[in-house]
């Protein structure tokens, strides 16, 4: 019956949407207005000047956009990107296209929660390592952030330590940031270690930059210094901001995503000016600011929205979006913190957001928790099965095995029953047992669980660490050693 | 004024295309016309009789205009109005009602943490929750009345713990036609009148035939004592794919859809024009412990779908979400009860059930009621969508404040925070006064307002006349069946 059927179009994954066309116009004509006639500031002279020589009026630090500069650049943003896993295994090869997603942690709490003690300290070097290799286990982990910012090393070498762990510990590949442009040249030659060759990187790079602009509209020399680093060397990044709703921002979702957009927009003209096709992912965190307890809230239901919204603005700008999903404002996690990243989770899949953030942050971002991650996986396989959708054909109508069971049958042992029943997901996680099976396995909580399986992944699986060449290792302790000395001449 | 403007004003989401959903609905004709559905019922086998269905012996098969005839004959509007005189529940197209789940025969006692049987006493307290709370439209009687005196009349006792402590619109179970009968009497009693209750319906009549495709006497029985009356019902199947449906959320659709039509058919032949809702908890069994999922991400998608099949024909949706497989209110459980209320919710389902349940739906626990409470507005808010007016779009605002300035002080942020979501359980504070607080947990938290709200809450009470009289009801069918 489908087989013959013309004029045939199936949803092959469910629609969604928050903003309607003319919204999502209205909202990118107010980036187009803000850049022009309120400016950001750039607190950076030589990209002052590639601006001024753009086109742009330049005032004091304050940079005013026309929008001939922003439809320039928004014309050499690549719709695909690349990034490669050193090691050549291409399953874990990230596209970057419009309403593809890949999740991943977030980058720089302070704390991390140690997962022996489960107490709550500072975060250090060995965690590093600790959060690569069991992001490198996790099936829905796409990339793979640090969860911390290293208080145990040289002061100002967090960034290049944390680099040169994380890459030996997983081959997804990874996010990192940077104090500045020498953190992203330190990690930028790990990582030409790690391809093989300045050449190889550049045919496949194999991490991706993080940085951010400061809301409202600046970027502060060092944001930007990294932005034309990375163009200059064609590293994918992202320049995304932590925009607080009534805080840095309007209190207005729409106003807040116009900020949002504007600023971010400036380090994609830069790195277009300097590098046309070189890939720029903005977004961010979008959340609002708790006006009872001052908290910028990574649990509330606005932050889903915003960042969804956001996802539907910044694709229609032609670019690829870095949204936020599975974190919270909870303490200790607990059913806080479940419900929260599942809602946030569930909006960035349907959103079809590019790389979706900050899996394992709780206490609203002050904290990594790698027992979050690791039960935010779970939850990100279980949105993937609605972004699946349902497949309709011939087979699956199953009009045939429904006439041959007839009224009052079963189908448990239909032969559609046996080739089909492992379609549908199975749980690593969630409990199905019965009441009583329960009962006899110890009344364990998902929390149990995820203790479990994340101390088994810390102590059993093994990682590629003794995969990693030879040569790369000693190139990026050789790296680590000249950024010490960097750092005590500097 | 620009012109030619198209304003979202809430989230917009659909599983199917328009085509799959007509593969869809011929594949269910088909069904009707090929297998037809087994029916344990004389009156309705009598009235396919003599329509232009064929029967033989419980068989009966439906050709395809019969269908598409009675289809033309529901409603796309259902306003129902509690006992506290409100005509609160609109059922209409992408309007959501959400409200709980009915008859779980277990409940974890607040007392002792342990398992127990549902009893009278349950059913009133989780009536009172969902009285105070405003998120749940409707109220189904979460537990079971257990120790009722006779399994033969429990639903009149059942529906008697649902209207002492609660006002709102309900969704009622029954035993048989008889039992619905007498619900529906005591529920005209308190409306003023049969003919009132027909334009103030106060509850829909929970009904379900046996999936694959069988319809057992007192369901039959039920469906057409509502359609002689006019009363709200739905006829909603709970297929278990792999086992009562095929292994596929297609054919689990298809087989639903046909269960459905059939009733459709059936209500048609015996008083055209009742107020039948189309419904279904379709999700899966987990072949690997046997038992039916209520957190499987299946049943979020497989809901939402049927609700789009629903829609397009022009028929409301009761559907369901809130649920989980979890034994005990944890993490599992808040997780998957939130991902499938979003999803119950952004399909534009008319009444989602089942919010509150844990355990595979055995379980009763007031407190799941109170968690899903925070996770319903959590959900309402997201929908809500993004307000792109001039105001909200703050553009001279922006201007304004200018770069590196700040928005904390300013009358717009003043004005608007107040549209944002007001977490009453989530805790948003910080490290050190969360410690210097005791350092509590969500579950805590939830345990204390499930007390507060039980010490506290006053439902209104009923008159005692006509408290009088709906116990009257109850007596008489207890002394029919003694």
């Amino acid at each position: 019956m489908v087989n013959n059927r013309t004029n045939y179009t199936v949803q092959q994954s469910p629609h969604f949407e928050i903003l309607s066309e003319d919204q999502k116009e209205k909202i990118y004509n107010g980036m187009f207005r803000t850049l022009q006639y309120t400016g950001a500031n750039v607190h950076h002279e030589g990209a002052r000047d590639l601006f001024k020589k753009a086109g742009c009026k330049v005032d004091g630090v304050k940079v005013y956009f026309p929008p001939e500069v922003i439809l320039q650049a928004l014309s050499t943003v690549p719709p695909v990107t690349e990034v490669f896993p050193w090691n050549g295994d291409d399953s874990k090869k990230i596209t970057i296209e419009k309403k593809r997603s890949y999740f991943g942690p977030g980058p720089t709490p302070p704390n991390f929660i140690d997962t022996e003690t489960l107490e709550r300290r500072k975060y250090l070097r060995k965690d590093a390592s600790l959060v690569a290799k069991v992001c490198d286990a996790l099936p829905n982990m796409g990339y793979v952030q640090s969860l911390g910012s290293i208080s145990d090393v040289s002061n100002g070498l967090a960034d290049v330590y944390e680099f040169a762990d994380m890459v030996r510990n997983t081959t997804t590949p990874i996010m990192s940031w940077a104090f500045g442009r020498e953190g992203v040249h330190d990690q930028h030659r790990m990582a030409i270690a790690m391809a093989g060759g300045e050449e190889e990187f550049r045919q496949r790079p194999n991490f991706i930059f993080y940085g951010e602009p400061i809301s409202p509209l600046v970027s502060d020399y060092h944001a930007i210094d990294k932005v034309m680093y990375c163009a200059e060397h064609r590293i994918p990044q992202v320049y995304s901001p932590c925009a607080i709703g009534g805080g840095t921002v309007p209190a207005t979702h729409a106003g807040q995503l116009v900020v949002a957009l504007s600023e971010s927009m400036v380090g994609v003209i830069a790195a277009q000016l300097i590098n046309p096709g070189t890939c720029v992912i903005i977004g961010g965190v979008q959340s609002i600011l708790d006006m009872r307890y001052s908290i910028y809230s990574y649990g509330a239901p606005e932050l889903s929205l915003l960042s969804a919204a956001h996802t539907e603005v910044v694709h229609y700008c032609g670019l690829p979006m870095y949204s936020t999903s599975g974190c919270t404002d909870t303490k200790k996690m607990d059913m806080q913190s479940a419900m929260e990243a599942s809602l946030s989770i569930n909006a960035a899949m349907m959103s079809g957001a590019n790389f979706v953030h900050d899996n394992g942050y709780t206490e609203s971002g002050l904290t990594g928790d790698i027992f979050q991650t690791v039960m935010d996986d779970e939850l990100i396989a279980m949105a993937r099965v609605v972004e699946r959708g349902i497949e309709v054909s011939e087979d699956t109508l199953a009009v045939e095995q429904i006439n041959n069971v007839g009224p009052g049958g079963h189908y448990l042992y239909e032969d559609h029953t046996m080739n089909h029943f492992r379609d549908y997901w199975m749980p690593t996680l969630m409990d199905r047992n019965s009441y009583e099976d329960w009962s006899e396995q110890e009344e364990k909580t998902l929390k149990d669980r995820v203790l479990e399986k994340t101390r088994d992944l810390i102590n059993n699986y093994e990682g590629p660490r003794d995969k990693v060449p030879d040569k790369a290792d000693q190139e990026i302790e050789n790296i680590l050693k000249e950024s010490e000395e960097r750092i005590k001449n500097g | 004024m620009k012109m030619n403007q198209q304003i979202n004003k809430s989230t917009k989401f659909r599983v199917l295309s328009e085509d799959q959903i007509e593969q869809i609905f011929y594949s269910a004709l088909e069904v009707l016309e090929r297998t037809g559905g087994n029916i344990y019922q004389d009156e309705a086998l009598e009235l396919f009789k003599n329509s232009n269905a064929v029967v033989r012996g419980n068989n009966v098969r439906i050709p395809t205009t019969m269908v598409e005839e009675a289809l033309n004959f529901y409603p796309r509007k259902i306003t129902l109005k509690g006992r506290n005189g409100k005509r609160s529940l609109h059922l209409q197209k992408d309007t959501v009602a959400f409200g709980t789940g009915s008859d779980l025969p277990f409940t974890y006692d607040r007392e002792t943490g342990k398992r127990r049987r549902t009893t009278y006493q349950d059913v009133n307290n989780a009536g009172k929750l969902v009285d105070a709370l405003p998120n749940y439209d409707f109220f189904m009687s979460h537990g079971i009345v257990g120790d009722a005196p006779n399994p033969q009349t429990y639903d009149r006792h059942q529906f008697m713990a649902m209207l002492d402590n609660n006002t709102k619109p309900m969704v009622v179970t029954s035993v048989d036609g008889e039992g619905l009968e007498d619900l529906w009497k005591m529920a005209s009693l308190i409306q003023g009148g049969e003919e009132e209750f027909r334009l103030n319906p106060m509850f829909v009549a929970y009904i379900e035939p046996i999936s694959p495709l069988k319809n057992d006497r007192t369901a039959v029985e039920k469906l057409l004592f509502a359609a002689e009356k006019k009363i709200p019902a739905m006829y909603t199947p709970c297929p278990s794919s792999c086992a009562t449906a095929p292994a596929t959320i297609a054919g689990m659709l298809v087989q639903s859809l046909a269960e459905t039509l059939l009733a459709t058919v059936l209500c048609h032949l015996k008083n055209p024009g009742m107020p039948l809702v189309m419904g279904g908890v379709t999700t899966l069994l987990d072949m690997k412990k046997s038992t039916y999922s209520y957190g499987a991400p299946e049943l979020s998608l497989a809901s939402a779908a049927n609700t789009d099949i629903a829609k397009w024909l022009n028929l409301l949706m009761f559907s369901t979400g809130g649920c989980s497989d979890s034994k005990i209110l944890d993490e599992q459980a808040s997780a998957e009860q939130m991902m499938n209320l979003f999803y119950a919710y952004l399909s534009g389902a008319n009444l989602v059930h089942d919010v509150g349940y844990i355990d595979h739906g055995t379980n009763a626990s007031l407190e799941s009621l109170v968690l899903n409470e925070e996770m319903m507005g959590m959900v309402r808010q997201f929908g809500k969508g993004i307000n792109t007016d001039k105001d909200h779009l703050a553009l001279d605002l922006i201007e304004k404040q200018g770069p590196g300035g700040e928005y904390v002080t300013t009358d717009h942020t003043f004005e608007h925070w107040k549209e944002w979501f007001m977490p009453k359980l989530q805790h948003r504070g910080d490290y050190e006064t969360w410690k210097a607080d005791g350092s509590k947990t969500m579950s805590d938290r939830v345990k204390e307002r499930t007390d507060e709200l039980l010490k506290t809450h006053q439902p209104e009470p009923i008159e005692d006349k006509l408290k009088q009289e709906l116990h009257k009801i109850i007596a008489d069918a207890d002394k029919r069946h003694s």
